[in-house]
């Protein structure tokens, strides 16, 4: 009986696989296009520095997430991620000198083989690519909100990154929509850094590419202690007349279920003079709703909770922030402020040759 | 006295969100007729498709790192290998 359960966990992940291999069996991948591309050790990422106050408690917190990309030839890359994240709060919370640490640590450490033009299998340490938060929105300067969405802690425990193997890549794919898929099966882990859970899982979304409309569905089962479900569905729209980006995703769990809306306007096509279309507003609403008591770094009572923000790209990799939010609770309310800066860097580690 | 404040800021966003959709319908081009579409995209549309689903796109990227963060790219964002090529072409020609 236990076995059934766990081969009924291979039928989605093979099923990706059958349709990844024909589709990619039927075009093989054409020569290498001949461009000025360079192929040099990169160091990417982010660096922030956000002052927030939350329910009358300030906290600074600066950060700094080096993003290390080393490609081998032209099928193999390592990346890897590290946070150094500060966390300095007043001695009495509110009053007395700040103290603190820098907490540091691996989010995710991996090699990637470009297989085929719809395949890409991963090894090592990965980020659980559960919803559309937790893989594509976490760095600091991509987030257009500072806060976490309540309903950010399902589907990413324990660390929000897996130990093992993943699948992924483009199913099908036409001028008009394109299919991607992930497939994972993560080893548990407690191993300093390395720490994950015993889970397998996927995703898969489709992309319309007219209306630039996103719409994608994951799953995964928590294979530690009690076996658990969790399905996140996500929606992802930035139509291409408007600079709006408006994004949604709601997930359920055994602890609870909720969702979030984020709607991200940038005032570049208003009649306002050229310093103000630099502007970008944000909005994001959220509820949450505890089953079976809540935990596991969520909530154990219903939460509401509303996000105003208002951000200023200086170029487009120096961004001022701040936000507004507060959060309705039967624990009590609370007003989060947020204000700061972000910018993303992009160095090459050596001097590479121009071709 | 929560739950009204809720409703209101719930109001408010919903009326934002219908607000910016209404604006965006407004705004759209005429739409080509389906002879006219091309039949596969330009590296350009695969660079505005992608980058901007997750982040605002880099106004420049030297060509000396661009194989790197393509490939990067490419794994983060599940691209195929054509698309890749189309980004290399116009990122790097």
């Amino acid at each position: 009986m236990g076995y059934c359960k766990r081969y009924r966990l291979l039928i989605p992940v093979l099923g990706v696989l059958l349709i990844a291999c024909p589709a990619g069996a039927q075009d093989s991948p054409p020569p290498r296009v001949q461009t000025h591309a360079g192929y040099i050790p990169v160091i990417a990422g982010g660096a922030a520095y956000v002052y927030n106050a939350n329910g009358g408690v300030p906290t600074q917190l600066p950060q700094i997430n080096p993003v290390l990309l080393v490609p081998f030839g032209s099928q193999f890359l390592l990346e890897s991620r590290t946070s150094f994240t500060g966390f300095f709060q007043r001695e009495n919370q509110t009053s007395g000198p700040y103290k603190g640490k820098v907490f540091k640590s691996v989010d995710y450490a991996q090699v990637d083989w470009l297989l085929d033009s719809h395949l890409i299998f991963s090894a090592g340490k990965y980020i659980l690519p559960f919803g559309i938060y937790n893989e594509r929105l976490v760095p600091v300067w991509i987030r257009n909100l500072q806060d976490s969405p309540i309903t950010a802690a399902i589907g990413t425990r324990n660390s929000g990154a897996g130990d093992g193997f993943m699948f992924r890549g483009v199913a099908v794919q036409s001028p008009r929509y394109s299919v991607q898929y992930t497939a994972y099966f993560s080893a548990r882990s407690d191993i300093n850094q390395l720490e994950a859970a015993r889970t397998a899982g996927g995703d898969t979304s489709i992309y319309l590419t007219q209306p630039r409309l996103e719409v994608g569905v994951s799953y995964q089962r928590f294979l530690q202690q009690r076996n658990i479900n969790s399905v996140a569905t996500y929606i992802s729209w930035q139509p291409r007349t408007t600079p709006l980006d408006l994004k949604a995703e709601g997930d359920f769990s055994y602890n609870g279920r909720g969702y979030w809306i984020e709607s991200a306007y940038r005032f570049q096509q208003l009649p306002i003079p050229q310093f103000a279309r630099h502007f970008q507003a944000v909005a994001r609403m959220q509820q949450f709703f505890p089953l079976n008591g809540g935990g596991n770094s969520l909530p154990t009572k219903d939460t509401h909770r509303v996000d105003f923000g208002l951000n200023y790209y200086i170029r487009d990799d120096i961004r001022l922030i701040s936000s507004y939010g507060r959060s309705f609770s039967s624990q009590g309310n609370a007003n989060v402020w947020n204000v700061g800066a972000s910018y993303r860097f992009l160095f090459p580690l050596w001097p590479g040759r121009k071709k | 006295m929560k739950r009204s404040s809720f409703r209101a800021t719930l109001l408010l966003c919903s009326m934002f969100f219908t607000a910016t959709i209404i604006r965006s319908q407004q705004q759209k081009p005429a739409k080509p007729a389906a002879s006219q579409q091309p039949k596969t995209k330009s590296g350009e549309q695969v660079f505005n498709d992608n980058c901007s689903r997750c982040h605002t796109p880099p106004m420049a990227i030297s060509p000396r790192i661009t194989g790197t963060i393509i490939m990067h790219m490419r794994t983060r964002a599940r691209l195929s290998q054509e698309d890749q090529e189309r980004l290399l072409k116009y990122l790097a020609p």
